[in-house]
């Protein structure tokens, strides 16, 4: 239990890790920061013979969900897209909903590991492995989507422009085909930045290998990594070019997705602030799946000394700016609604907050924009009880927020006589639940075979990696 | 139960002088060691460590890599070619009216070849790191020694190749060990 270590550790140590001058807290890495201990700390779950059996059964559950989402996925590829409860007005609902929520998570890992890489955040080395997995995962589970709503997937590949017997070419000024090009470039992106940062990882754990089998595996993706000096420096420059390039491309993703909306007549999506609203959630609802998934593995793998309350701390710092600014757009909407004196963009906005859904603007409101202002307090910021309960509520919030911006803007049209309520059918709730599946199968694997944390980048940060160059070398350039 | 080591699948064979491995105790030592080795007109030799040591570069003279030159080629290549891409699909093969939109925008056209260039310059980064690294390799001399798997835990190494011109098996230990090295040991491949 955290709450009780705090004051624990305080007393041992005479730390406090979540003070703000530097002199009053531990080093980022706590208890016995040498090289081999970080080592043994996160190689310790992917050689054990077992997992906690908390593993065994959460496997379990994701395995039965992934199921429900192959049998969904199957039961719509050969019936057709008329198994959802999309329908006129309705024409978009679940499908979209849940690809813009699973896009919206995978921003925090190119955030963290990219942004913060480029601020020098030393702190961000023992989430960024993590935050990363949960991109790649979330952009795998958005990637679903529009497989799928294409109606006949075998046909998906006439989005290339490809030449063809008909001589005709995409239409490159359709929005659809942003989406799918910047959703395709996310997806790459992230496998390899991910897979790229682990190298290094992988040789460790292939030279710890104690047996043939994982000897071979493990050795196969390090590529034959050895550490060689003159290989980490091209490698260090690979991986701040590639760093540079997540900055701009994470806040590009979301601001094309907003582009399917933003482009479109509706009032309640024709709007200007959609790209920067779209990427500010999905940032914050990427920060707080991470907070989710962090409290959880910290506990169960043994990770506090790499993942302390500072990097917990650290999180909720974020996460509360990101909501703050989330809130002033929610705001800024109902102003720019009012102030428009257009009766169509004034008629969505009531609507959502006081129409028959009237439950989901609020609680985007209040889950997004209010509850998160807790955070300005340190007790919830550290506390895991408390900043669990925040984070899985944001989720729950952005989910909300997609529904009322997709839904709600759509379900009363400019016709009254075509006014319908959406509701969801039996299929498209088993698609998001499997789904979820999908994404909790391949963490749960990720956390049991693959180093959670970057070793690597953990030991360059520890002090005694500090080196002075020798007299000679030092005016060299 | 001992690590796993490959060479004692590997078929005996009559073994050839890959070279001497040196380890250090820390960054550090292992820094000064190189700036003698690099002093005393060595060439062909390379530092191992777990994570990469910060000045290390300077110490042992390497050059800046053109990863960022190849990166930036492909990824102009990338923009322009999306950019020729879609004005060729959609204002000069075979142009569309849509809502009286003009058939060649930069502006949209933006959203295309931002994310191709990102695209290019990824793929481009990705491979080329490893191609400049020469990688991937399965077998190394290195491999076979059972100390250098802790190169990539907490063993701070020097391999000094055996076809250096200046290289001789006295000469070198001693200078290694002169160093400050922990152990030195020969390498056979």
């Amino acid at each position: 239990m955290t709450t009780i270590e705090i004051p624990q550790r305080r007393l041992e140590t005479g730390y406090d890790n979540t003070a703000e001058d530097c002199i009053s807290r531990e080093p980022l890495v706590t208890g016995e920061a040498t090289y081999h201990a970080v080592t043994k700390i996160v190689c310790a779950t992917p050689e054990a013979r077992r997992a906690p059996k908390i593993w065994y059964v959460c496997f379990t559950i994701s395995l039965m969900l992934l199921c429900v989402l192959f049998l969904t996925i199957a039961y719509q590829v050969f019936t057709g897209v008329g198994v959802w409860g999309n329908n006129s007005p309705d024409a978009w609902g679940f499908d979209i909903i849940n690809f813009v929520f699973w896009v919206g998570i995978a921003h925090a890992g190119t955030m963290i590991s990219a942004i913060l890489l480029m601020f020098r955040q030393r702190w961000r080395t023992g989430i960024n492995r993590f935050a990363e997995a949960t991109t790649v995962f979330s952009v795998l589970c958005a990637g679903i989507y529009p497989a799928i709503h294409v109606g006949r997937p075998w046909f998906a590949y006439w989005l290339l422009p490809y030449p063809n017997i008909m001589g005709d070419w995409p239409n490159f000024y359709s929005p659809l085909l942003w989406d799918a090009l910047a959703v395709g470039t996310y997806s790459t992106f992230s496998f390899l930045f991910w897979y790229f940062g682990m190298v290094p990882d992988l040789a460790t754990l292939r030279d710890r290998a104690k047996t043939r089998l994982r000897y071979t595996l493990y050795g196969v993706f390090a590529l034959g990594w050895r550490g060689s000096a003159r290989h980490w420096k091209i490698y260090d420059r690979g991986m701040i070019i590639m760093g540079g390039l997540a900055c701009a491309l994470v806040l590009a993703v979301s601001s094309t997705v907003s582009t399917d909306f933003a482009v479109s007549q509706i009032p309640g999506w024709h709007e200007t602030i959609f790209p920067p609203y779209f990427t500010v959630g999905a940032i914050f609802s990427g920060f707080a799946t991470v907070i989710a998934l962090a409290i959880p593995a910290r506990h169960l793998f043994g990770l506090k000394d790499l993942i302390t309350e500072r990097h917990m701390d650290n999180l909720g710092k974020l996460m509360l700016v990101l909501s703050s600014i989330v809130l002033y757009i929610y705001l800024i909407e109902f102003f720019t609604a009012y102030y428009s004196g257009n009766i169509y963009e004034r008629f969505a906005y009531y609507n959502r907050e006081f129409g028959p859904y009237w439950w989901m603007g609020w609680a985007m409101m209040f889950c997004n924009g209010v509850i998160p202002q807790a955070l300005w307090f340190k007790k919830a910021r550290t506390t895991w009880w408390l900043s669990l309960p925040i984070a899985l509520l944001a989720l729950f919030g952005m989910w909300t927020e997609r529904f009322s911006i997709i839904v709600t803007s759509i379900h009363r049209d400019f016709l009254p006589s075509s006014w319908h309520m959406y509701s969801p059918t039996i299929i498209d709730i088993g698609m998001f639940a499997g789904s979820f599946g999908l994404f909790f199968t391949l963490f749960l694997l990720f956390c049991r075979f693959l180093p959670m944390v970057a070793m690597s980048e953990v030991k360059s940060i520890l002090p005694q990696s500090h080196t002075h160059l020798p007299e000679e070398c030092r005016n060299a350039e | 139960m001992s690590t796993y080591n490959p060479s004692m699948d590997a078929p005996i064979d009559q073994p050839t002088m890959y070279g001497l491995l040196a380890e250090f105790h820390d960054p550090q030592s292992l820094m000064n060691a190189a700036n003698t080795l690099r002093k005393n007109g060595y060439y062909r030799w390379d530092c191992y460590t777990p994570f990469p040591v910060h000045g290390l570069d300077k110490v042992m003279g390497q050059r800046p890599s053109p990863l960022p030159v190849v990166v930036f080629t492909v990824a102009t290549m990338g923009c322009i070619g999306m950019l020729a891409l879609a004005w060729f699909c959609n204002a000069f093969d075979y142009p569309i009216i849509v809502s009286g939109k003009p058939f060649w925008g930069l502006g949209p056209h933006m959203f295309l070849a931002f994310p191709v260039t990102v695209l290019s310059s990824v793929i481009t980064t990705f491979y080329a790191t490893f191609i400049f690294c020469k990688l991937p390799i399965f077998r190394h001399p290195l491999f076979t020694s059972e100390r250098f798997r802790r190169a990539t835990d907490d063993g701070f190494f020097i391999a000094v190749e055996a076809r250096d011109a200046k290289f001789d098996l006295k000469v070198t230990t001693e200078l290694l060990n002169n160093a400050g090295a922990l152990a030195v040991e020969e390498v056979r491949d």
